[in-house]
């Protein structure tokens, strides 16, 4: 078994000899035996239970298996530098893409060493990533075959198709991506109407009725004041925050926050400090210090305090504790900046986000953002909040005025889906529909004895996978079993906690998660990934 | 080396009070007390931030509210109730009107429905997209293409994947909001050069060269780039390519195009700047254009050689973290470009 076991975890890097294998198992046992204690405290359990009780659940990464991983990397690395020598050498044949001939001479393009480990880490799996699909990403996809070289370097299409794959790693969250019923429908209708292309920014030639029309519905159904959308998720972060920061200000950032806000952050020109994922007590502390000293070197107080978070962590399957937040940002007379884009639709009794979820009113928060692009099937994001804001950004915002507006069919598929979350009891239907799975898929993946990450009621569920190499592994047998999961690792991870993220659907039948269940504890069993302690 | 005694037990104690001063910590004055908790609680009370946003009030004085367009916004339009001929929207080809590209946009809600729900690592690659990046390298007669989902994201996040702290950016000081939003997020050296003013950035060129001869280390790492226009979104005037292409060559500097505006518009078939100069597309490193004017649809798109272009798919953030462009307008896209080249 303990072969078996190490076998799996280094399965799939190639030209590891059966030397190895024996120094493993005795740096194994060393630690099976002596140094099985937890890195770190077992469950987070926020300071007060709120209007609603958290589950927030990290398990502690065993030692043996934090070992094992980097040993993991210290092969791959090892056996990197090997090519890389053979490589430079001619004894190995290159398939990367090399610089122009009469470019030669120019400063290079790429340090070589920022490329080592796409060349001779992500290279060995590239096949589970960007994985092209050719129907609609719904609860089954067709997935377009490819054939990777034996180095996974080079592949080609193999003209064939892999039919109705389950899956489980699109953000379908209230399966509104759908090719037919009243959302295609009416986004159809849409095109005949306006066609397909604004070709104008909404400062200018760009505003259409329907985005006027979107922008009060959305307003109602968030119950505040004023929103406004913009074209793009992404942008919507990285354009905005510098409308409403600048120097002199100080933004407290999530260290978990996603790229788009740290680049809105870094834009703003404001200074910026990171506090704990989802710690009150390290917020608080920095909060305080800030108030106290106010700016570094001159020690003029703060012009004002944007705090940020996200309501639903789309790595870790967290919710922010909101309660805590608004508390601290009283205490401290510090804003709000809520980033929704997991959590609208997806959480709470009638999908209204993170602040339904805890009974919170959301004008409490200063700015509510938020994407299109997950429950609601579509893309784009918004910003809501109060009337001073959203107008303040309406003439501000770069996105706004530099920006082509949103896609009229585009505009259209969200208008329906939100009518139908809504006020209809087939969205209703969706939301419980939505809940019951994640709890139950949630659940049976505790019992299975992986280690799961993040909140009871989250739709991201994020199980431990810890080993790059068992990434590629995980990936392409669930692939072999009709299952399309995403697998994350380094850069998008700590580098010592690859996993998979399972992102749950009201689409999904509960059949379809059972069968899923079923292959993860066949395939957790083959590759040794029932870490948990708890079961 | 006759001294009195008492010469050798001052000069003693001279030599043992250096050593003193050597090695005893300095003597230090402290002037901050720590703050106490109770005066820290009041600091936080003393605190009154800035409003969030000015008030309402005042925003509405500095501006006018949207007009709203209802219906189609082709060559004839209805803003706020008024009907006009358009010649404000950037429509150059008409194809928002176009009835081929609706009907394509429409059999592929079809198909696919509207979302992509998904970032194009994780199932919002599309079989469409991979056609559209092919077709974008075939038109403009590039190795590899690769789309963004937004125009605006496209150069502002093709910049900072290539141009890192320490590299330096040319920039023209005329350029496209976007572009400045790319250079700031690269947090590189930026040098202005006045606009289309080709012997100002010749100077400046010169005038880096000299500088790089003094220190050779510094400079075989320091990557250098030129960020241009195809057509200045703020002037309308149209970049000196030739004499950028030169300049290229001869001070060693890579050459960005930023074709938003050009791309559709300017050389016989419409693929740009190179085109209207007769230029070889390989000689542009980066070609950026938006597909939100002349394709009538919404996205961007980069090309140039793979070596180049490949490493957006890792590096470029609106790629990377942003969701995939939903496939109805990829498939716009792709027949605006059919339409192109066939009519």
């Amino acid at each position: 078994a303990r072969l078996n076991r190490i076998h799996s975890i280094f399965g799939t890097v190639d030209g590891l000899s059966g030397r190895f294998v024996s120094v493993f198992n005795y740096f194994k046992s060393l630690f099976y035996s002596k140094f099985m204690k937890p890195l770190r405290n077992g469950n987070v359990i926020h300071d007060e239970p709120p209007r609603k009780r958290f589950q927030e659940d990290f398990e502690s990464t065993p030692l043996y298996i934090a070992v094992v991983t980097y040993i993991n990397y210290g092969i791959m690395i090892v056996f990197g530098f090997l090519r890389d020598f053979l490589r430079r050498h001619g004894f190995e044949k290159t398939h990367a893409s090399t610089e122009a001939n009469d470019m030669k001479d120019f400063v290079p393009l790429y340090a070589s060493f920022e490329s080592f480990y796409t060349r001779n880490i992500y290279n060995r799996i590239q096949d589970v990533f960007n994985r092209p699909i050719c129907s609609v990403p719904g609860p089954v996809i067709d997935i377009v075959e490819r054939q990777f070289s034996k180095s996974g370097w080079m592949f080609k299409y193999t003209g064939k198709v892999l039919k109705n794959v389950v899956n489980l790693g699109s953000y379908n969250y209230l399966g509104f991506a759908e090719n037919d019923g009243p959302c295609a429908e009416a986004s159809i209708e849409s095109i005949e109407k306006y066609g397909v292309g604004v070709c104008s920014s909404r400062k200018e030639m760009g505003n259409l009725d329907i985005h006027v029309k979107l922008e009060q519905k959305m307003a109602e159904y968030l119950d505040v004041e004023a929103c406004l959308t913009f074209g793009m998720g992404f942008a919507t972060n990285s354009m905005n925050i510098p409308c409403l920061v600048s120097k002199g200000c100080l933004i407290i950032s999530d260290g978990l926050n996603h790229a788009s806000l740290v680049l809105g952050c870094r834009l703003s020109g404001a200074q910026i400090r990171v506090f704990k994922h989802n710690d009150m007590k390290d917020l608080e502390s920095k909060l305080r210090d800030a108030v106290v000293y106010g700016q570094p070197r001159t020690h003029r107080p703060w012009k004002k305090i944007l705090i940020i978070v996200e309501g639903v962590y789309s790595m870790e399957g967290s919710i922010v504790n909101l309660p805590g937040i608004l508390e601290l940002k009283k205490k401290y007379k510090a804003y709000v900046f809520l980033d929704e884009a997991h959590s609208i639709g997806a959480l709470g009794s009638r999908g209204r986000g993170v602040t339904e979820y805890f009974g919170i009113h959301p004008r409490e928060v200063d700015i509510m953002m938020g994407t299109f692009t997950k429950s609601f099937g579509a893309a784009g994001g918004y910003i809501a909040g109060s009337r001073a804001l959203v107008e303040h950004l309406r003439y501000h915002s770069h996105s706004a005025c530099y920006a082509t507006s949103m896609s009229p069919p585009v505009c259209e598929q969200i208008i329906t889906s939100l009518h139908i979350i809504s006020s209809t009891d087939e969205g209703k239907r969706r939301i419980k529909q939505l809940a019951d799975n994640c709890r139950m898929f949630r659940q049976g993946l505790k019992k299975l004895g992986n280690i799961v990450y993040g909140n009871d009621d989250s739709p991201v569920v994020p199980a431990m996978i810890y080993a790059p190499t068992k990434l590629g592994a995980f990936s392409r047998e669930m692939l072999k079993r009709g299952f399309g999961v995403v697998v994350v690792g380094f850069p998008a991870t700590p580098i010592a906690e690859s996993r998979v993220r399972f992102c749950i659907s009201a689409a999904l039948t509960e059949q379809q998660l059972q069968d899923a269940l079923d292959a993860i504890s066949d395939i957790s069993d083959l590759l040794q990934m029932k870490y948990s302690k708890k079961k | 080396f006759q001294a009195p005694l008492y010469h050798y037990i001052v000069e003693g104690l001279l030599v043992v009070w250096i050593i003193r001063l050597l090695f005893f910590k300095s003597y230090k004055i402290h002037d901050k007390v720590p703050l106490t908790t109770k005066e820290k609680d009041e600091l936080i009370e003393d605190w009154e931030p800035e409003p969030l946003v000015p008030p309402l009030e005042e925003t509405r004085a500095v501006s006018k509210p949207y007009r709203v367009v209802s219906g189609q916004p082709g060559k004839e339009i209805v803003v706020d109730g008024y009907k006009c001929k358009n010649f404000a929207s950037l429509n150059f080809l008409g194809f928002v009107e176009n009835e081929r590209i609706s009907k394509a946009a429409t059999e592929c809600v079809s198909k696919y429905g509207v979302g992509s729900c998904g970032p194009r690592g994780f199932y919002g690659s599309f079989d469409v997209h991979l056609e559209l990046e092919k077709r974008i390298a075939k038109f403009t007669g590039t190795e590899c293409a690769i789309i963004y989902s937004y125009g605006f994201a496209t150069i502002a996040s093709a910049i900072p994947s290539y141009s890192k702290r320490g590299d330096i950016l040319y920039v023209d000081e005329a350029c496209c909001f976007a572009i400045q939003k790319g250079v700031q997020a690269s947090r590189s050296n930026v040098v202005y050069f006045k606009h289309n003013d080709m012997e100002d950035l010749e100077s400046k060129l010169r005038h880096q060269e000299m500088l790089d001869k003094k220190d050779v280390k510094k400079s075989s790492v320091t990557r250098k780039f030129m960020v241009v226009e195809g057509i200045y979104m703020n002037t309308g005037e149209i970049c000196d390519l030739p004499r950028l292409v030169d300049l290229k060559y001869k001070y060693k500097v890579r050459l960005f195009v930023e074709e938003s505006l050009s791309f559709g518009v300017l050389g016989q078939h419409g693929r740009g700047v190179t085109e209207h100069y007769n230029i070889p597309v390989e000689k542009v490193d980066m070609m950026c254009g938006s597909m939100e004017y002349s394709l009538a649809s919404t996205g961007g798109f980069c090309c140039g050689r793979e070596y180049v272009i490949d490493h957006q798919r890792l590096t470029g953030l609106g790629y990377v973290f942003s969701a995939s462009l939903p496939p109805l307008l990829a498939c716009a896209a792709i027949e605006a470009i059919d339409i192109m080249e066939e009519e």
